[in-house]
């Protein structure tokens, strides 16, 4: 009998031990963590495109979190999302002109809420409106110019070498496709940094069969697709001299940074949102601007 | 059972084996009720088949944890995402690994046991004496462990999760170096309760637990009483749950997902 009682005891243990890690993935994990379990107040907003924006995504203002999306729906007869967002009851002083934008957290990172104060001295109550809001910004239209792709060139027939200088060249690497027109017409051979012109010199081989390429072409650095590689584009000039071995492209374009391009994107949207803003009233969309 | 199937007949005989352990697993039901009376005996193959499989539950779960960490860093580094190793951990553990690699542990650990135990029984004709004393041999001897295997997995399955995730964190915030904030706040944010939690994890091992269990006590009860028989048993238990279980688990990923 005393065998079977530890026998119970320590199944009852498994049994608690089973519970526990149950109760620590239910709470720890997922986003249970998340909710918050003190009072809290809703305020709606319209979005005129609220990508992939979900419920229970966060509510940040200047980064921290103060409340969550509550539900989304879509408003009847219109084509505007409506979001209703629940925010805490501690962050009660939220005034009426603040702008709600959907942002991303990083590249690849799921889209919240972030709002910004405006300069009212009332404050936004329950059941309350952000009339000013800015929808998420397709990163497609933002980069969708600088998209490329396609394959190496074959290089039979030998190649010749020329030169460009580049004074940032992103993460260019040896054997990256340099391409006129979309097409592959050879590769880079090597970056090195120019320890004189303190630049990047990049020596690229190009398949000789194309030995009609103006001596006054431009290269330039894009990045093909959003997490591609990147490669050396050539943008043919007018000159009536060819290219030979050796020579050097004087026009360069360096690679452009994703992150500064997208600040430099987000902060004209932002001042252009807030300089109509006041006048405009409703939720407008700067990506059509551009 | 299947005594009356040709030898040759390889299909015929399957059927006949899925369709006799089903009627086994009527007959296993309709006999809960009569075993609550043998519920120390529950109890005592809860703590067999479930308490002693705790250690290699455990470190099996650590190690997937360990080596899924190390394995999405380098894949998510190439992309510059290694803030979403933590996630990434979660989903395939809960959804995938956790259930399918607890329950091929469970059927190695505890389903050969239970058919090797069975089937000495049958083999020493300890479960005709049963019915000879008018003990439901069912009631007493496959009920407990059916039962035991039905609660033991999901619990284990927990286990192993926790443990894990555990392995995940430790490769990828101790040592790779991955935010701690991230690494949690990502995962928060990409594991559902419900869809995660509650359909993968329980629901899967929960079947995959019923599976197995079944599936071992079936093979010993109904085992050639010879050694030989009982060795060929305990093999069947291994493979056919591990079949049960990679086939049913791509049933239930259909249904639950």
């Amino acid at each position: 009998m005393s065998q079977r009682k530890s026998y119970a005891v320590g199944t009852g243990l498994f049994i608690v031990l089973g519970f526990a890690a149950l109760a620590y993935l239910a709470t720890q994990t997922t986003s249970i963590a998340n909710s918050h379990q003190g009072a809290s107040y809703s305020v709606d907003a319209q979005f005129a495109n609220i990508g992939q924006l979900k419920e229970r995504a966060p509510v940040k203002v200047a980064g921290v979190r103060v409340g969550q999306v509550q539900s989304i729906t879509l408003e009847p007869g219109k084509d505007v999302a409506d979001v209703t967002l629940s925010i805490d009851k501690k962050f009660a002083q939220i005034p009426v002109d603040s702008v709600a934008t959907i942002y991303t957290s990083g590249l690849l990172g799921d889209q919240y809420v972030g709002i910004q104060f405006g300069n009212a001295k009332t404050y936004v109550a329950e059941g309350g409106h952000f009339g000013l809001t800015k929808s998420t910004q397709p990163l497609e239209d933002m980069l969708g110019k600088f998209l490329g792709g396609g394959s190496a060139a074959d290089a039979i027939g030998g190649t010749y070498s020329v030169k460009a200088n580049f004074t940032n060249v992103g993460t260019l690497s040896v054997g990256a496709p340099v391409k006129m027109a979309g097409v592959a017409i050879g590769s880079v051979a090597s970056v090195k940094a120019d320890p004189v012109k303190l630049d990047a010199l990049v020596t690229m081989d190009i398949d000789k069969k194309y030995d009609q390429i103006p001596d006054d072409s431009a290269a330039a650095i894009f990045t093909s697709g959003l997490i591609g590689g990147q490669y050396v584009a050539i943008q043919p000039g007018g000159s009536p001299n060819s290219l030979k071995e050796g020579d050097q492209l004087v026009l360069t374009q360096s690679a452009m940074q994703l992150e500064d391009l997208i600040g430099k994107f987000l902060v004209n949207g932002s001042s252009s949102n807030s300089s109509n803003a006041g006048s405009n009233g409703s939720s407008n969309t700067p990506a059509g601007k551009h | 059972m299947s005594a009356q199937v040709g030898r040759e007949n390889v299909v015929l005989q399957s059927l006949a084996q899925i369709g006799a352990c089903g009627l086994f697993l009527l007959r296993i039901l309709a006999s809960i009720p009569r075993s609550m009376r043998h519920a120390g005996e529950t109890v005592r193959q809860l703590w067999f088949v479930g308490a002693m499989s705790l250690i290699i539950i455990m470190t099996c779960g650590l190690f997937v944890g360990l080596v899924l960490g190390l394995q999405l860093y380098y894949v998510l580094a190439i992309f510059g995402g290694t803030s979403a190793s933590g996630s990434v951990v979660a989903l395939a553990i809960y959804r995938e690994l956790g259930p399918v690699v607890t329950g091929l542990l469970f059927a190695g650990r505890a389903g050969t046991s239970i058919t090797a135990e069975i089937g000495l029984m049958r083999a020493t004709d300890q479960i005709a004496a049963m019915e000879m004393m008018a003990v439901d041999p069912i009631a007493y001897v496959a009920a407990p462990r059916f039962l035991a295997g039905l609660i033991a997995m999901p619990l284990l399955c927990c286990v192993f999760c926790a443990m894990g995730i555990f392995g995940g964190h430790l490769v990828g915030v101790s040592w790779l170096g991955v935010d701690n904030g991230t690494f949690w706040s990502n995962m928060t944010a990409n594991v559902d309760m419900w869809k995660d939690v509650i359909n993968s994890v329980i629901w899967k091992s929960a079947a995959f637990g019923a599976v197995i269990s079944l599936i071992a006590v079936f093979q010993g009860y109904t085992t050639a009483p010879t050694s030989e028989g009982v060795a060929y048993a305990t093999t069947r238990t291994v493979v056919a749950s591990s079949i049960a279980i990679l086939a049913l688990d791509f049933v239930l990923t259909a249904f639950l997902m």
